[in-house]
Protein backbone atom coordinates (compact mmCIF):
# COMPACT_ATOMS: atom_id res chain seq x y z
CA UNK A 1 0.00 0.00 0.00
CA UNK A 2 1.35 3.37 -1.03
CA UNK A 3 1.55 6.00 1.69
CA UNK A 4 0.70 9.34 0.20
CA UNK A 5 3.13 12.02 1.27
CA UNK A 6 1.41 14.95 -0.42
CA UNK A 7 -1.56 15.48 -2.64
CA UNK A 8 -1.93 17.63 -5.76
CA UNK A 9 -4.71 18.15 -8.33
CA UNK A 10 -4.21 16.56 -11.77
CA UNK A 11 -5.11 19.93 -13.30
CA UNK A 12 -5.32 23.48 -11.87
CA UNK A 13 -8.42 25.66 -11.98
CA UNK A 14 -11.01 22.93 -12.60
CA UNK A 15 -11.98 21.89 -9.06
CA UNK A 16 -11.19 23.12 -5.56
CA UNK A 17 -11.56 22.34 -1.89
CA UNK A 18 -13.36 25.20 -0.12
CA UNK A 19 -14.27 25.70 3.53
CA UNK A 20 -17.76 24.54 2.55
CA UNK A 21 -16.43 21.40 0.82
CA UNK A 22 -15.39 20.41 -2.71
CA UNK A 23 -16.62 22.43 -5.68
CA UNK A 24 -16.14 22.45 -9.47
CA UNK A 25 -14.93 25.74 -10.95
CA UNK A 26 -16.92 27.07 -13.88
CA UNK A 27 -18.19 30.31 -15.30
CA UNK A 28 -21.63 31.88 -15.56
CA UNK A 29 -22.59 34.35 -18.28
CA UNK A 30 -23.69 37.65 -16.72
CA UNK A 31 -25.73 38.46 -19.83
CA UNK A 32 -27.86 35.32 -20.20
CA UNK A 33 -27.04 33.22 -17.12
CA UNK A 34 -25.71 30.17 -19.01
CA UNK A 35 -23.25 28.10 -16.94
CA UNK A 36 -20.07 26.54 -18.37
CA UNK A 37 -17.69 23.88 -17.05
CA UNK A 38 -14.74 24.11 -17.23
CA UNK A 39 -14.34 27.90 -17.20
CA UNK A 40 -14.97 29.55 -20.54
CA UNK A 41 -13.76 33.06 -21.42
CA UNK A 42 -16.94 33.62 -23.46
CA UNK A 43 -20.54 32.48 -23.30
CA UNK A 44 -20.96 29.67 -25.84
CA UNK A 45 -24.71 30.14 -26.27
CA UNK A 46 -24.87 31.00 -30.01
CA UNK A 47 -27.31 33.89 -29.63
CA UNK A 48 -25.28 35.45 -26.78
CA UNK A 49 -21.51 35.00 -27.14
CA UNK A 50 -20.96 37.59 -24.42
CA UNK A 51 -17.47 37.94 -22.93
CA UNK A 52 -19.00 39.20 -19.68
CA UNK A 53 -18.60 36.04 -17.61
CA UNK A 54 -17.85 35.40 -13.94
CA UNK A 55 -16.24 32.47 -12.13
CA UNK A 56 -18.67 30.35 -10.13
CA UNK A 57 -18.42 27.31 -7.91
CA UNK A 58 -20.59 24.37 -9.01
CA UNK A 59 -21.86 21.48 -6.87
CA UNK A 60 -21.66 19.57 -4.65
CA UNK A 61 -25.12 18.06 -5.23
CA UNK A 62 -26.48 16.34 -8.33
CA UNK A 63 -28.52 13.48 -9.77
CA UNK A 64 -27.07 10.53 -11.72
CA UNK A 65 -28.23 10.73 -15.38
CA UNK A 66 -26.33 7.67 -16.58
CA UNK A 67 -23.21 5.66 -15.86
CA UNK A 68 -21.12 2.70 -16.92
CA UNK A 69 -18.43 0.53 -15.43
CA UNK A 70 -15.02 0.70 -17.14
CA UNK A 71 -13.82 -2.91 -16.95
CA UNK A 72 -10.51 -2.56 -18.76
CA UNK A 73 -7.55 -0.33 -17.98
CA UNK A 74 -7.58 2.52 -20.51
CA UNK A 75 -4.36 3.16 -22.46
CA UNK A 76 -1.56 5.59 -21.58
CA UNK A 77 -1.32 8.50 -21.03
CA UNK A 78 -4.26 7.79 -18.69
CA UNK A 79 -2.77 6.67 -15.38
CA UNK A 80 -4.11 4.35 -12.69
CA UNK A 81 -2.61 2.65 -9.65
CA UNK A 82 -1.73 -1.04 -9.96
CA UNK A 83 -3.48 -3.36 -9.76
CA UNK A 84 -6.18 -1.78 -11.93
CA UNK A 85 -9.63 -1.79 -10.32
CA UNK A 86 -12.71 -1.33 -12.57
CA UNK A 87 -14.31 2.04 -11.92
CA UNK A 88 -17.59 3.78 -12.56
CA UNK A 89 -17.87 6.73 -14.93
CA UNK A 90 -21.04 8.74 -15.18
CA UNK A 91 -22.94 11.90 -16.03
CA UNK A 92 -24.38 13.89 -13.13
CA UNK A 93 -27.03 16.60 -13.53
CA UNK A 94 -26.30 19.63 -11.36
CA UNK A 95 -29.10 22.00 -10.27
CA UNK A 96 -27.02 24.80 -11.83
CA UNK A 97 -28.11 23.42 -15.23
CA UNK A 98 -25.09 21.36 -16.26
CA UNK A 99 -24.63 17.65 -16.93
CA UNK A 100 -21.08 16.86 -15.84
CA UNK A 101 -18.84 13.98 -16.87
CA UNK A 102 -17.22 12.38 -13.83
CA UNK A 103 -15.53 9.33 -12.44
CA UNK A 104 -17.37 7.57 -9.65
CA UNK A 105 -15.83 7.27 -6.23
CA UNK A 106 -14.87 3.73 -5.21
CA UNK A 107 -15.57 1.24 -3.81
CA UNK A 108 -18.82 -0.23 -5.12
CA UNK A 109 -19.90 0.93 -8.59
CA UNK A 110 -22.45 -1.91 -8.64
CA UNK A 111 -24.51 -0.01 -6.03
CA UNK A 112 -25.07 2.90 -8.43
CA UNK A 113 -28.51 3.51 -9.89
CA UNK A 114 -29.65 6.02 -12.51
CA UNK A 115 -31.67 8.79 -10.85
CA UNK A 116 -29.97 8.54 -7.46
CA UNK A 117 -28.71 11.65 -5.62
CA UNK A 118 -24.96 12.18 -5.85
CA UNK A 119 -22.36 14.39 -4.20
CA UNK A 120 -19.02 15.75 -5.31
CA UNK A 121 -15.75 14.56 -3.77
CA UNK A 122 -12.09 15.19 -4.54
CA UNK A 123 -10.12 11.94 -4.42
CA UNK A 124 -6.89 10.39 -5.66
CA UNK A 125 -6.93 9.26 -9.30
CA UNK A 126 -3.49 7.65 -9.01
CA UNK A 127 -0.23 7.96 -7.10
CA UNK A 128 2.83 9.31 -8.89
CA UNK A 129 6.31 7.74 -8.87
CA UNK A 130 7.08 9.40 -5.51
CA UNK A 131 3.90 8.15 -3.85
CA UNK A 132 2.13 11.51 -4.03
CA UNK A 133 -1.62 11.39 -4.58
CA UNK A 134 -2.81 13.02 -7.81
CA UNK A 135 -6.44 14.01 -7.29
CA UNK A 136 -9.43 14.56 -9.56
CA UNK A 137 -13.13 15.32 -9.20
CA UNK A 138 -15.46 12.37 -8.61
CA UNK A 139 -19.04 11.83 -7.48
CA UNK A 140 -20.45 9.30 -5.05
CA UNK A 141 -23.91 8.29 -3.90
CA UNK A 142 -25.13 10.99 -1.49
CA UNK A 143 -25.99 10.03 2.08
CA UNK A 144 -29.72 9.60 2.69
CA UNK A 145 -31.75 12.84 2.46
CA UNK A 146 -32.69 12.69 6.13
CA UNK A 147 -29.05 13.06 7.21
CA UNK A 148 -28.59 16.18 5.11
CA UNK A 149 -31.62 17.67 6.89
CA UNK B 1 -25.22 23.30 -59.49
CA UNK B 2 -24.71 20.26 -61.73
CA UNK B 3 -25.94 16.73 -61.09
CA UNK B 4 -23.20 14.41 -59.87
CA UNK B 5 -23.01 10.66 -60.48
CA UNK B 6 -20.98 7.87 -58.94
CA UNK B 7 -19.61 5.88 -61.87
CA UNK B 8 -17.15 3.61 -60.07
CA UNK B 9 -16.53 2.21 -56.59
CA UNK B 10 -13.71 0.08 -55.19
CA UNK B 11 -12.84 -1.36 -51.81
CA UNK B 12 -9.87 -3.07 -50.24
CA UNK B 13 -11.12 -5.71 -47.78
CA UNK B 14 -11.19 -4.67 -44.10
CA UNK B 15 -9.00 -6.54 -41.60
CA UNK B 16 -5.51 -6.41 -40.11
CA UNK B 17 -2.80 -6.31 -42.79
CA UNK B 18 0.38 -5.87 -40.79
CA UNK B 19 2.71 -6.68 -43.68
CA UNK B 20 0.92 -4.67 -46.35
CA UNK B 21 1.73 -0.97 -46.82
CA UNK B 22 -1.16 1.48 -46.69
CA UNK B 23 -0.14 2.86 -50.08
CA UNK B 24 -0.64 -0.58 -51.63
CA UNK B 25 -4.06 -0.97 -50.00
CA UNK B 26 -5.13 2.44 -51.33
CA UNK B 27 -3.68 1.73 -54.78
CA UNK B 28 -5.78 -1.45 -54.98
CA UNK B 29 -8.96 0.37 -53.88
CA UNK B 30 -8.32 3.19 -56.39
CA UNK B 31 -7.53 0.67 -59.12
CA UNK B 32 -10.80 -1.16 -58.47
CA UNK B 33 -12.80 2.09 -58.56
CA UNK B 34 -11.13 3.29 -61.79
CA UNK B 35 -11.67 -0.08 -63.41
CA UNK B 36 -15.31 -0.14 -62.29
CA UNK B 37 -15.73 3.36 -63.76
CA UNK B 38 -13.80 2.73 -66.96
CA UNK B 39 -11.76 5.83 -66.14
CA UNK B 40 -7.98 6.08 -66.58
CA UNK B 41 -5.78 7.53 -63.83
CA UNK B 42 -4.80 10.50 -66.00
CA UNK B 43 -8.47 11.35 -66.56
CA UNK B 44 -8.93 12.16 -62.86
CA UNK B 45 -9.08 15.98 -62.56
CA UNK B 46 -9.02 16.34 -58.77
CA UNK B 47 -8.59 14.18 -55.67
CA UNK B 48 -10.52 14.58 -52.42
CA UNK B 49 -8.93 12.37 -49.78
CA UNK B 50 -9.38 11.39 -46.16
CA UNK B 51 -6.59 12.66 -43.92
CA UNK B 52 -5.42 10.17 -41.28
CA UNK B 53 -3.95 10.89 -37.88
CA UNK B 54 -2.91 7.26 -37.48
CA UNK B 55 -1.22 6.16 -40.70
CA UNK B 56 0.36 7.32 -43.93
CA UNK B 57 0.30 10.85 -45.30
CA UNK B 58 3.95 11.38 -44.26
CA UNK B 59 2.72 11.93 -40.71
CA UNK B 60 1.12 15.19 -41.83
CA UNK B 61 -2.24 13.80 -42.87
CA UNK B 62 -1.29 14.27 -46.53
CA UNK B 63 -2.83 10.93 -47.48
CA UNK B 64 -4.20 12.16 -50.81
CA UNK B 65 -0.77 13.45 -51.83
CA UNK B 66 0.83 10.19 -50.79
CA UNK B 67 -1.63 8.20 -52.93
CA UNK B 68 -1.09 10.52 -55.90
CA UNK B 69 2.70 10.20 -55.60
CA UNK B 70 2.45 6.43 -55.25
CA UNK B 71 0.32 5.97 -58.37
CA UNK B 72 2.03 8.77 -60.31
CA UNK B 73 1.73 12.54 -60.08
CA UNK B 74 -0.48 14.14 -62.72
CA UNK B 75 -0.52 17.71 -61.43
CA UNK B 76 -4.15 17.72 -60.26
CA UNK B 77 -5.31 19.47 -57.09
CA UNK B 78 -5.42 17.30 -53.95
CA UNK B 79 -7.61 18.11 -50.95
CA UNK B 80 -6.94 16.33 -47.63
CA UNK B 81 -9.99 16.37 -45.36
CA UNK B 82 -9.95 15.71 -41.64
CA UNK B 83 -13.09 15.21 -39.54
CA UNK B 84 -12.39 12.28 -37.22
CA UNK B 85 -14.62 9.31 -38.05
CA UNK B 86 -16.64 11.65 -40.32
CA UNK B 87 -13.63 12.18 -42.61
CA UNK B 88 -14.83 9.93 -45.44
CA UNK B 89 -18.19 11.68 -45.59
CA UNK B 90 -16.42 15.02 -45.55
CA UNK B 91 -14.12 13.98 -48.43
CA UNK B 92 -17.14 12.83 -50.42
CA UNK B 93 -18.86 16.18 -49.86
CA UNK B 94 -15.86 18.13 -51.17
CA UNK B 95 -15.58 15.78 -54.17
CA UNK B 96 -19.27 16.34 -54.83
CA UNK B 97 -18.84 20.14 -54.67
CA UNK B 98 -15.93 20.04 -57.11
CA UNK B 99 -18.08 18.34 -59.74
CA UNK B 100 -21.37 20.09 -58.90
CA UNK B 101 -19.71 23.51 -59.10
CA UNK B 102 -18.19 22.75 -62.49
CA UNK B 103 -14.58 22.93 -61.32
CA UNK B 104 -13.96 19.34 -62.41
CA UNK B 105 -15.78 16.73 -64.48
CA UNK B 106 -14.14 13.61 -63.03
CA UNK B 107 -13.04 13.39 -59.38
CA UNK B 108 -11.55 10.64 -57.21
CA UNK B 109 -12.64 10.37 -53.56
CA UNK B 110 -10.37 8.04 -51.58
CA UNK B 111 -9.58 7.19 -47.99
CA UNK B 112 -7.52 4.44 -46.38
CA UNK B 113 -6.21 3.84 -42.91
CA UNK B 114 -4.31 1.35 -40.78
CA UNK B 115 -5.34 1.64 -37.16
CA UNK B 116 -3.28 1.07 -34.01
CA UNK B 117 -4.49 -1.92 -31.99
CA UNK B 118 -6.70 -1.60 -28.93
CA UNK B 119 -8.54 1.40 -27.54
CA UNK B 120 -7.65 4.67 -29.20
CA UNK B 121 -5.44 6.86 -27.02
CA UNK B 122 -6.19 10.47 -26.20
CA UNK B 123 -4.33 13.35 -27.78
CA UNK B 124 -4.71 15.69 -24.82
CA UNK B 125 -1.97 18.01 -23.57
CA UNK B 126 -1.12 17.28 -19.95
CA UNK B 127 -2.28 19.72 -17.28
CA UNK B 128 -4.10 21.98 -19.75
CA UNK B 129 -7.43 22.98 -18.17
CA UNK B 130 -8.73 24.24 -21.54
CA UNK B 131 -8.03 20.95 -23.40
CA UNK B 132 -11.36 19.12 -23.39
CA UNK B 133 -9.78 15.85 -24.57
CA UNK B 134 -7.33 15.92 -21.68
CA UNK B 135 -10.09 16.65 -19.17
CA UNK B 136 -12.32 13.91 -20.61
CA UNK B 137 -9.76 11.15 -20.80
CA UNK B 138 -6.97 11.78 -18.33
CA UNK B 139 -8.99 13.54 -15.59
CA UNK B 140 -12.45 11.95 -15.88
CA UNK B 141 -11.43 8.43 -17.00
CA UNK B 142 -13.47 8.54 -20.19
CA UNK B 143 -13.04 6.07 -23.08
CA UNK B 144 -14.88 5.63 -26.38
CA UNK B 145 -16.77 2.56 -25.17
CA UNK B 146 -17.67 4.37 -21.91
CA UNK B 147 -19.27 7.21 -23.91
CA UNK B 148 -21.39 4.74 -25.91
CA UNK B 149 -22.18 2.70 -22.79
CA UNK B 150 -23.60 5.70 -20.91
CA UNK B 151 -25.88 6.52 -23.87
CA UNK B 152 -26.97 2.88 -24.04
CA UNK B 153 -27.60 2.58 -20.31
CA UNK B 154 -29.74 5.71 -20.37
CA UNK B 155 -31.73 4.30 -23.29
CA UNK B 156 -32.44 1.18 -21.24
CA UNK B 157 -34.03 3.40 -18.58
CA UNK B 158 -35.87 5.67 -21.06
CA UNK B 159 -37.23 2.95 -23.36
CA UNK B 160 -36.83 -0.36 -21.53
CA UNK B 161 -34.25 -1.65 -24.03
CA UNK B 162 -32.98 -5.07 -22.90
CA UNK B 163 -29.51 -6.61 -23.09
CA UNK B 164 -31.02 -9.27 -25.38
CA UNK B 165 -32.19 -6.58 -27.80
CA UNK B 166 -28.73 -4.99 -27.83
CA UNK B 167 -27.22 -8.40 -28.59
CA UNK B 168 -29.75 -8.99 -31.35
CA UNK B 169 -28.35 -6.01 -33.29
CA UNK B 170 -24.94 -7.71 -33.36
CA UNK B 171 -26.48 -11.03 -34.39
CA UNK B 172 -28.21 -9.30 -37.32
CA UNK B 173 -25.00 -7.52 -38.34
CA UNK B 174 -23.01 -10.75 -38.50
CA UNK B 175 -25.78 -12.49 -40.43
CA UNK B 176 -25.32 -9.81 -43.13
CA UNK B 177 -21.52 -9.82 -43.03
CA UNK B 178 -21.47 -13.57 -43.65
CA UNK B 179 -22.44 -12.64 -47.24
CA UNK B 180 -19.87 -9.85 -47.64
CA UNK B 181 -16.42 -10.87 -48.95
CA UNK B 182 -14.92 -7.52 -47.84
CA UNK B 183 -15.97 -7.89 -44.17
CA UNK B 184 -13.37 -8.70 -41.52
CA UNK B 185 -15.63 -10.85 -39.30
CA UNK B 186 -17.85 -13.10 -41.40
CA UNK B 187 -18.88 -15.77 -38.89
CA UNK B 188 -22.47 -15.79 -37.67
CA UNK B 189 -23.18 -15.39 -33.94
CA UNK B 190 -26.05 -16.63 -31.82
CA UNK B 191 -27.66 -14.43 -29.19
CA UNK B 192 -25.83 -16.49 -26.57
CA UNK B 193 -22.46 -15.95 -28.29
CA UNK B 194 -22.94 -12.19 -28.05
CA UNK B 195 -24.29 -12.24 -24.49
CA UNK B 196 -21.38 -14.46 -23.41
CA UNK B 197 -18.74 -12.11 -24.83
CA UNK B 198 -16.84 -10.06 -22.24
CA UNK B 199 -18.43 -6.90 -20.82
CA UNK B 200 -16.29 -4.00 -22.08
CA UNK B 201 -18.21 -1.14 -20.52
CA UNK B 202 -21.53 -2.08 -18.93
CA UNK B 203 -24.01 -2.69 -20.60
CA UNK B 204 -21.91 -3.09 -23.77
CA UNK B 205 -20.15 -6.36 -24.61
CA UNK B 206 -17.17 -7.07 -26.82
CA UNK B 207 -19.25 -8.17 -29.84
CA UNK B 208 -21.47 -5.09 -29.47
CA UNK B 209 -18.62 -2.59 -29.95
CA UNK B 210 -16.74 -2.13 -33.22
CA UNK B 211 -13.08 -3.11 -33.27
CA UNK B 212 -10.41 -1.11 -35.13
CA UNK B 213 -9.28 -2.32 -38.54
CA UNK B 214 -7.24 -1.52 -41.61
CA UNK B 215 -9.19 -0.67 -44.76
CA UNK B 216 -9.41 1.50 -47.86
CA UNK B 217 -12.14 2.57 -50.27
CA UNK B 218 -12.45 4.80 -53.34
CA UNK B 219 -15.19 6.20 -55.57
CA UNK B 220 -15.12 8.01 -58.90
CA UNK B 221 -17.54 10.93 -59.36
CA UNK B 222 -18.55 12.44 -62.70
CA UNK B 223 -20.76 15.15 -64.12
CA UNK B 224 -24.00 13.87 -65.66
CA UNK B 225 -22.66 14.37 -69.16
CA UNK B 226 -19.50 12.36 -68.44
CA UNK B 227 -21.48 9.71 -66.57
CA UNK B 228 -23.70 8.98 -69.55
CA UNK B 229 -20.60 8.23 -71.62
CA UNK B 230 -19.16 5.94 -68.96
CA UNK B 231 -21.95 3.80 -67.58
CA UNK B 232 -25.50 2.60 -68.00
CA UNK B 233 -25.86 2.30 -64.21
CA UNK B 234 -25.03 5.70 -62.71
CA UNK B 235 -25.80 6.23 -59.02
CA UNK B 236 -26.79 9.84 -58.36
CA UNK B 237 -25.71 11.89 -55.36
CA UNK B 238 -28.99 13.55 -54.38
CA UNK B 239 -27.33 15.25 -51.39
CA UNK B 240 -23.94 15.21 -49.66
CA UNK B 241 -23.97 17.27 -46.48
CA UNK B 242 -21.55 18.16 -43.67
CA UNK B 243 -22.71 19.66 -40.36
CA UNK B 244 -21.38 20.31 -36.86
CA UNK B 245 -23.14 20.12 -33.51
CA UNK B 246 -25.14 22.67 -31.53
CA UNK B 247 -25.92 23.18 -27.84
CA UNK B 248 -28.78 21.01 -26.61
CA UNK B 249 -27.35 17.51 -26.92
CA UNK B 250 -27.69 15.62 -23.66
CA UNK B 251 -24.28 13.97 -23.78
CA UNK B 252 -21.19 16.17 -23.41
CA UNK B 253 -18.61 16.47 -26.19
CA UNK B 254 -16.29 17.87 -23.51
CA UNK B 255 -16.85 17.36 -19.77
CA UNK B 256 -20.22 19.11 -19.50
CA UNK B 257 -23.41 19.79 -21.44
CA UNK B 258 -26.40 21.96 -20.65
CA UNK B 259 -28.97 19.80 -18.88
CA UNK B 260 -31.76 18.76 -21.20
CA UNK B 261 -34.82 16.54 -20.97
CA UNK B 262 -34.48 15.66 -24.65
CA UNK B 263 -33.59 12.20 -25.88
CA UNK B 264 -31.79 13.24 -29.08
CA UNK B 265 -28.08 13.59 -28.46
CA UNK B 266 -26.37 13.89 -31.86
CA UNK B 267 -27.22 17.30 -33.33
CA UNK B 268 -24.26 17.16 -35.76
CA UNK B 269 -25.78 14.11 -37.41
CA UNK B 270 -29.43 15.11 -37.17
CA UNK B 271 -28.64 18.45 -38.82
CA UNK B 272 -26.74 16.74 -41.66
CA UNK B 273 -29.43 14.09 -42.25
CA UNK B 274 -32.34 16.53 -42.16
CA UNK B 275 -30.57 18.92 -44.54
CA UNK B 276 -29.81 15.98 -46.84
CA UNK B 277 -33.50 15.03 -46.89
CA UNK B 278 -34.46 18.63 -47.72
CA UNK B 279 -31.78 19.02 -50.41
CA UNK B 280 -32.65 15.71 -52.04
CA UNK B 281 -36.40 16.27 -51.80
CA UNK B 282 -36.65 12.90 -50.08
CA UNK B 283 -38.83 11.97 -47.10
CA UNK B 284 -37.62 9.52 -44.43
CA UNK B 285 -40.29 7.09 -45.64
CA UNK B 286 -38.72 7.10 -49.14
CA UNK B 287 -35.44 5.61 -47.87
CA UNK B 288 -35.00 1.97 -48.93
CA UNK B 289 -31.84 1.28 -46.93
CA UNK B 290 -29.35 2.90 -44.56
CA UNK B 291 -25.64 2.45 -43.92
CA UNK B 292 -25.07 4.15 -40.55
CA UNK B 293 -22.06 4.40 -38.28
CA UNK B 294 -22.60 1.58 -35.80
CA UNK B 295 -19.59 2.09 -33.54
CA UNK B 296 -21.86 0.21 -31.17
CA UNK B 297 -25.26 -1.51 -31.36
CA UNK B 298 -26.86 1.49 -29.63
CA UNK B 299 -26.65 3.63 -32.76
CA UNK B 300 -28.72 1.24 -34.84
CA UNK B 301 -31.55 1.82 -32.34
CA UNK B 302 -31.12 5.54 -31.62
CA UNK B 303 -30.18 7.04 -35.00
CA UNK B 304 -33.24 5.95 -37.03
CA UNK B 305 -35.43 7.60 -34.38
CA UNK B 306 -33.39 10.82 -34.27
CA UNK B 307 -33.75 11.07 -38.06
CA UNK B 308 -37.48 10.36 -38.26
CA UNK B 309 -37.11 6.95 -39.95
CA UNK B 310 -39.23 5.51 -37.13
CA UNK B 311 -40.90 6.71 -33.95
CA UNK B 312 -38.92 7.12 -30.68
CA UNK B 313 -38.91 3.79 -28.86
CA UNK B 314 -39.94 1.86 -31.98
CA UNK B 315 -36.48 0.68 -33.07
CA UNK B 316 -36.39 -2.40 -30.82
CA UNK B 317 -39.83 -3.43 -32.09
CA UNK B 318 -38.64 -3.19 -35.72
CA UNK B 319 -35.44 -5.06 -34.89
CA UNK B 320 -37.25 -7.97 -33.25
CA UNK B 321 -39.58 -8.33 -36.23
CA UNK B 322 -36.68 -8.50 -38.68
CA UNK B 323 -37.58 -5.18 -40.29
CA UNK B 324 -33.95 -3.97 -40.17
CA UNK B 325 -32.73 -6.99 -42.17
CA UNK B 326 -32.15 -6.59 -45.94
CA UNK B 327 -35.64 -7.92 -46.68
CA UNK B 328 -37.39 -5.81 -44.00
CA UNK B 329 -39.16 -2.44 -44.14
CA UNK B 330 -36.17 -0.48 -42.80
CA UNK B 331 -32.94 -2.29 -43.80
CA UNK B 332 -29.94 -1.09 -41.80
CA UNK B 333 -26.31 -1.90 -42.61
CA UNK B 334 -26.74 -4.78 -45.04
CA UNK B 335 -22.94 -4.66 -45.38
CA UNK B 336 -22.55 -5.92 -41.80
CA UNK B 337 -21.54 -2.43 -40.68
CA UNK B 338 -18.65 -1.33 -38.52
CA UNK B 339 -19.42 -4.13 -36.04
CA UNK B 340 -18.21 -6.65 -38.65
CA UNK B 341 -15.74 -4.49 -40.59
CA UNK B 342 -14.18 -2.65 -37.67
CA UNK B 343 -13.43 0.99 -38.13
CA UNK B 344 -10.65 2.31 -40.29
CA UNK B 345 -11.91 5.64 -39.09
CA UNK B 346 -11.23 8.01 -41.97
CA UNK B 347 -12.34 5.51 -44.64
CA UNK B 348 -15.78 4.73 -43.21
CA UNK B 349 -17.76 7.35 -45.11
CA UNK B 350 -16.31 6.13 -48.43
CA UNK B 351 -16.87 2.50 -47.44
CA UNK B 352 -20.58 3.27 -46.89
CA UNK B 353 -20.91 4.86 -50.33
CA UNK B 354 -19.37 1.77 -51.96
CA UNK B 355 -21.92 -0.51 -50.28
CA UNK B 356 -24.84 1.80 -51.08
CA UNK B 357 -23.77 2.01 -54.74
CA UNK B 358 -23.58 -1.79 -55.00
CA UNK B 359 -27.03 -2.04 -53.42
CA UNK B 360 -28.55 0.55 -55.77
CA UNK B 361 -26.99 -1.20 -58.78
CA UNK B 362 -28.44 -4.51 -57.60
CA UNK B 363 -24.98 -6.06 -57.25
CA UNK B 364 -24.97 -6.90 -53.53
CA UNK B 365 -25.59 -10.64 -53.92
CA UNK B 366 -27.05 -12.49 -50.93
CA UNK B 367 -27.25 -9.28 -48.85
CA UNK B 368 -29.16 -7.37 -51.56
CA UNK B 369 -32.02 -5.11 -50.47
CA UNK B 370 -34.73 -5.90 -53.04
CA UNK B 371 -35.37 -3.11 -55.56
CA UNK B 372 -33.40 -0.45 -53.65
CA UNK B 373 -33.87 3.02 -55.17
CA UNK B 374 -33.00 5.53 -52.41
CA UNK B 375 -30.20 5.05 -49.88
CA UNK B 376 -28.88 7.03 -46.91
CA UNK B 377 -25.33 7.00 -45.52
CA UNK B 378 -24.10 8.72 -42.36
CA UNK B 379 -20.97 9.34 -40.32
CA UNK B 380 -20.20 11.03 -36.99
CA UNK B 381 -16.74 12.13 -35.88
CA UNK B 382 -14.72 13.74 -33.14
CA UNK B 383 -15.10 17.51 -32.97
CA UNK B 384 -18.92 17.32 -33.34
CA UNK B 385 -18.66 16.46 -37.05
CA UNK B 386 -21.57 14.83 -38.86
CA UNK B 387 -22.15 13.90 -42.51
CA UNK B 388 -25.04 12.50 -44.51
CA UNK B 389 -25.33 11.36 -48.11
CA UNK B 390 -28.43 10.39 -50.08
CA UNK B 391 -27.94 8.30 -53.19
CA UNK B 392 -30.50 7.42 -55.87
CA UNK B 393 -30.48 5.22 -58.93
ZN1 LIG C 1 -24.62 34.26 -22.42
Amino acid sequence: MTTSTTSRPIVEGVFTDTAAGPRLIGTRCRACGTPHFPRSPVCRTPACNSADVEDVHLGPHGVLWSFTIQHYKPPAPMRFDDPFVPYGIGLVDLPEGLRVLTMMSAPDPAALKIGMPMELVIEPLYHDDHGNAVTTWKFRAAPAQVKRG
Amino acid sequence: MRDVAIVGVGMHPWGKFDDKPLTLMCREAVGAALSDAGVAWNEIEAISAGSSRFSGGFGWGLNGNEIAMDIGLTGVPVYNLSAGCATGGSALSVGHMLVASGQADTVLVVAGEKMPRGFLPTSGSEGDATDLQYLQWACAGMTGPAFWAMLTHRRMVDYGTTEQQLARVAVKAHKNAAHNPNARYRQEFTLEDVLNSAVVSYPLRLYEVCPVSDGAAAVVLCSAEEARKRTTKPVWIAASVVATGQPGDGIPRGVSALTTDGRAHHSEVTAAVRKAFATAGVAPSDVDLVELQDNTVYYELAFPEEWGLCEPGQAEWLLERGETEPTGKMPINPSGGFLCFGEATTAMGVFEVCELAWQLRGEAGARQVPDAKVALGQTIGLGANGTAVILKR
